[in-house]
């Protein structure tokens, strides 16, 4: 604790300031006119502890922990061994990994995946956008959006069993509409290798487009008012109007619905199971078809595994980009007023 | 009741000091406005005292009780927020009975005090609301209503008023005041707004940057604020700060800037002589304390009219001595056009000069 | 005061667009309903009228469609000889349990994140988000081989607990912006006023319940509609809906009207809940990245 006092300030003067300031003398420094402390302190008091919050957190994590982290090390262990429930794992030189460089329907899988997530996102953002537009200026807007979001509550598998029915080539109602618009032959839509990807991709768009269009009207009530009224002063017309302020509003909201549809292609293959199983002639085979196939039907655990992990790698690194657009100032505007 | 004091405390948040050594002492049933700008540390002391901050070196005193690592719920204090944080869900006479029933007091003495707390702040009518149903100034009612039910030791009020609009500020600072004074409670009040800190505190402590720069009356912190930063700060409109030199010229000491030169008075002299001479000071003056006149007398300085603002009672006269502004504060009645020419002369009795150097007060 | 709307003006070619835009509307409001009427319609058919179809390109035979005498048979049938009324308590149970269990270990989890800061919490987040984005067939072997080893595989704590791996990082990355929405000068005056920590976060809950109820039921929702967990977890002791539903289709021997009336069963419940925490949904089933 030292005065740094120097150059012509009187004793007196600093008693007087001193005083006035209720501090001891000794500790006395000014910079700028302004009186700063630059020592520190003798003695920190220890950090007082959290482990009341560590104890509310706990319990969750330790629960997740269990069911998350433990399946995942295990899958990791699999994915290296000749898994055999009776005779125990065996080590096999990346077996398992090895045989995914040549296996044409894990290829074929990634490749399946990409083309019906593609098909899928193109159809229900183009049909969700359309529609949330029209919606946001129609006066129905609250009874139409409660009846089109209908679908989501259905449990996927009811829906693709519903839709099978439907399908079917000898007295499905969907199958004898689009034989008489002339869309179709005698083949149903999903025993045709060239038409079964439209058939789940269908399902998917009648299930999920709603989402997109509650996504997209929450991001079209956030477009700031002033920016449309102030472009219509402008001149601009309702057109351009929705190119140039409606739309570059809305980015963020369609790359998180994306994401999050992408996403669930990969976790919900409830529909496709009963609807196609991955056929005909593995035209649908999308990749978690594919491990769903080799784990449940042919009990290959090591592969499986193996091939869960490829899929876990991309659902992270989607995940990592998600929680950033989450994260970025255009997702956190999008938070307020809630 | 009980008196405060505040022993060589510091709060850091990580490696930064949001408080350095502060030391404090509030005498029982003392009105004490913590004043300062955003950032200075002054909320911080408050939610040390009220336990919703742990001391990170020091001791904090509530008489004899050393309350370093009491929680709040033993510290015997009542806090007002700044945005009230009342519950929403629950009505306003709920809010204000919220610490009793939690003390377990039976509901007929809780009915008692509430009703008397709500008849002194005029809110008897509203005790059945929920609080979004009412506006700024009754929720603000409502939360002071609520610490006050609790007769504490300590009432603690972190920016209370801050949201409220300025006429209501206003009236609240008047009736705070009589509040504190009909109570005899000791308090602490945390604010940003000079006007408050002024008008109701027994005792004001300025702060900057974590460290407290003066502690005293109202009146000490205005007419002899203990260093530059101090002067600037307080003051509506601000003080106006000329770059000076002292001369020594026969007994006298003179004042010297590029554009004119004014005497110190004798008892000022002295204090100047009792220090070293130092060369480079600050002259800083209030405008109020500053006469303008389109006549020069003498020691009067020479001054250019920018511009003037007429404020109803007041009148604000922008001018420039030299190449510095300096603001006058005067009647109405004054008129100059842009560009004409005035005389200043400074009530002497009034001036402070600061070291340029260290920024300290001279006097 | 502005108006609400962003104001128009007609024009001829307005009206047009109109036009077009109902039309479009309805056509779509029918591809939405119409699977659902199918459903329901054809729960009550016959197997016979089930399977009549008029001839290819004869539009005007759609009336077919509603040819038929209602019957409750596929009804009675699930519930009298195939144990529905078992399986809707499974899936009740097992729903609702994981709900539970997942909102309150959920709430007390995010509260604590939403007040503290530490080191290495936003890597817990994203953990925590992971396991809620996981595909499920990825994990679903090695969740299989633990549950056996626990003696879970097959009953309603393990389907419970299954359904916990989706449900509980949800609730908590959940409720945790709900937390986060609540200003902790509340809990403050809380703890001004006398209370401890935990009374604190009691006191606020009250301000929290409308959320967590949501998405309690949004819970329930996920763990309803789940097939896989329920398959693989659950074969055996815990048939929920779903799973006896899919179970009913046998490749010689096709029930089409019971199928139909246990998606009915499956579905009706939901579209209720669903309905009950509508505007909650975009929030729920964004993970909270966007709100209504």
């Amino acid at each position: 604790m030292q005065t740094t006092l120097t150059n012509g300030i009187a004793d007196g003067q600093l008693t007087n300031a001193a005083k006035l300031a209720n501090v001891s003398e000794d500790q006395f420094r000014m910079s700028n006119g302004v009186r700063v402390i630059d020592y520190q302190p003798t003695s920190r008091h220890a950090a007082p502890s959290n482990r009341y919050y560590l104890w509310l957190i706990l319990p969750a994590v330790i629960v997740l922990a269990c069911i998350t982290l433990y399946p995942f090390f295990w899958l990791i262990w699999m994915s290296f061994h000749k898994v055999d429930v009776l005779k125990g794992d065996v080590w096999n030189n990346f077996a398992n990994w090895r045989r995914l460089l040549g296996d044409r329907s894990f290829g074929n899988g990634w490749l399946l995946l990409l083309k019906y997530s593609a098909m899928c996102m193109l159809m229900e953002v183009g049909l969700g956008v359309l529609l949330a537009v029209i919606l946001n200026r129609s006066k129905y807007e609250k009874v139409l959006v409660t009846l089109f979001l209908m679908p989501m509550m259905m449990a996927p598998v009811v829906a693709g069993l519903v839709w099978y029915y439907l399908y079917n080539s000898t007295f499905g109602w969907y199958h004898w509409l689009m034989q008489s618009a002339g869309i179709l032959g005698e083949k149903s839509i999903l025993g045709d290798t060239g038409t079964a990807m439209w058939g789940i991709v269908l399902v998917d768009v009648w299930q999920w487009t709603p989402l997109i269009i509650l996504i997209t009207l929450a991001g079209m009530k956030r477009v700031p008012r002033d920016q449309l009224e102030a472009s219509m002063v402008d001149g601009a017309g309702e057109w351009r109007n929705f190119f140039q302020i409606t739309l570059p509003n809305l980015y963020p909201f369609l790359l998180i619905a994306i994401l999050l549809r992408f996403m669930d292609n990969f976790r919900f293959i409830d529909a496709i199971l009963v609807l196609t199983g991955g056929g005909p002639a593995n035209s649908t085979k999308i990749l978690p078809t594919y491990l769903f196939d080799v784990s449940f039907q042919f009990f290959k655990l090591g592969r499986g595994a193996a091939i869960a992990l490829t899929l876990l790698f991309v659902t992270i690194i989607l995940g990592l980009i998600l929680v950033k657009v989450f994260e970025s100032p255009a997702g956190k505007v999008n938070q307020e007023g809630s | 009741m009980a008196s405060v004091s505040i022993k060589n405390v510091w709060k850091y948040y990580g490696e930064t000091a949001a408080v350095k050594d502060l030391n404090l002492e509030v005498l029982n049933g003392e009105f004490l406005c913590v004043l300062g700008p955003s950032g200075c540390g002054k909320s911080s002391s408050l939610r040390m005292l009220a336990g919703l901050e742990h001391i990170s070196s020091g001791d904090i005193h509530f008489g004899d009780r050393r309350v370093n690592d009491l929680p709040p719920k033993e510290r015997d204090i009542a806090m007002v927020f700044e945005n009230y944080a009342l519950y929403p869900h629950k009505t306003v006479f709920d809010n204000i009975g919220n610490a009793l029933k939690l003390r377990k007091v039976d509901p007929n003495t809780i009915q008692q005090k509430v009703e008397r707390a709500a008849e002194m702040l005029e809110i008897k009518h509203l005790l059945q609301r929920k609080p979004m149903e009412l506006s700024g100034g009754q929720k603000q009612r409502v939360a002071i209503g609520r610490a006050i039910v609790r007769e504490p030791e300590l009432f603690l009020f972190d920016e209370p008023i801050a949201h409220l609009d300025a006429k209501l500020r206003a009236h609240m600072r008047g009736e705070l005041k009589i509040l504190q004074r009909k109570l005899g409670t000791t308090m602490v009040y945390v604010t940003h707004d000079q006007m408050e800190a002024l008008s109701m505190a027994d005792r004001v402590a300025v702060m900057h940057e974590g460290v407290l720069q003066q502690y005293g009356t109202p009146q000490e912190i205005y007419h002899k604020p203990v260093n530059a930063w101090v002067a600037g700060f307080v003051g509506e409109p601000p003080m106006n700060f000329l770059d000076c030199e002292l001369v020594q010229e026969n007994d006298a000491i003179q004042l010297k800037h590029s554009t004119f030169s004014v005497s110190l008075l004798p008892e000022q002299a002295s204090i100047i002589n009792s220090a070293k001479l130092e060369r480079k000071v600050q002259l800083a003056i209030r405008p109020d304390e500053i006469h303008i006149n389109g006549k020069q007398s003498a020691e009067s300085i020479k001054a250019e009219v920018k511009i003037t603002e007429p404020l109803g009672g007041d009148m604000l006269v922008d001018t420039t001595v030299g190449k510095e502004k300096v603001l006058v504060k005067t009647k109405p009645d004054f008129t100059a056009s842009m560009g004409e020419e005035c005389f200043l002369s400074f009530d002497k009795q009034r001036w402070h000069v600061f070291s340029s150097e260290t920024g300290l007060a001279f006097f | 005061m502005a108006s609400s709307d962003i104001v128009q003006y007609k024009t001829p070619a307005r009206k047009a667009v109109d036009i077009l835009v109902g039309v479009f509307l309805t056509i779509y409001l029918i591809w939405t309903l119409l699977t659902f009427v199918m459903m329901f319609v054809s729960s009550f058919k016959d197997l016979l009228e089930a399977f009549k179809l008029p001839e290819i390109g004869d539009w005007l035979g759609v009336t077919l469609f509603f040819d038929f005498t209602p019957t409750f048979r596929h009804y009675e049938n699930l519930f009298l000889d195939k144990n529905f009324g078992k399986y809707m308590m499974n899936s009740i149970i097992s729903a609702g349990g994981s709900a539970l269990i997942s909102v309150v270990l959920g709430s007390m989890c995010a509260y604590a994140l939403s007040r503290t800061e530490f080191r290495g919490k936003k890597d817990l987040l994203f953990w925590i988000i992971s396991t809620r984005m996981a595909p499920v067939v990825a994990v679903m072997v090695p969740l299989y081989a633990i549950f056996r080893n626990f003696e879970l595989v097959g009953t309603l704590p393990g389907l419970i607990l299954a359904y916990t791996t989706f449900n509980l990082p949800f609730a908590i990355w959940i409720l945790k912006g709900f937390f986060d929405n609540v200003p902790y000068s509340i809990e403050e005056a809380q703890m001004c006023d006398g209370a401890n920590r935990f009374e604190a976060f009691v006191s606020i809950l009250p301000l929290v319940a409308p959320g967590i109820g949501a998405f309690l039921i949004l819970c329930v929702l996920f763990g309803w509609n789940d097939f896989l967990f329920a398959s693989i977890i659950g074969s055996g002791g815990a048939k929920t809906l779903p799973v006896a539903t899919v179970e009913l289709v046998q490749p010689q021997n096709i029930q089409w009207g019971k199928i139909m009336a246990a998606g009915v069963v499956t579905t009706v419940p939901m579209m209720f809940l669903g309905l009950l925490v509508r505007r909650y949904l975009v929030t729920g089933l964004t993970m909270g990245a966007v709100r209504e």
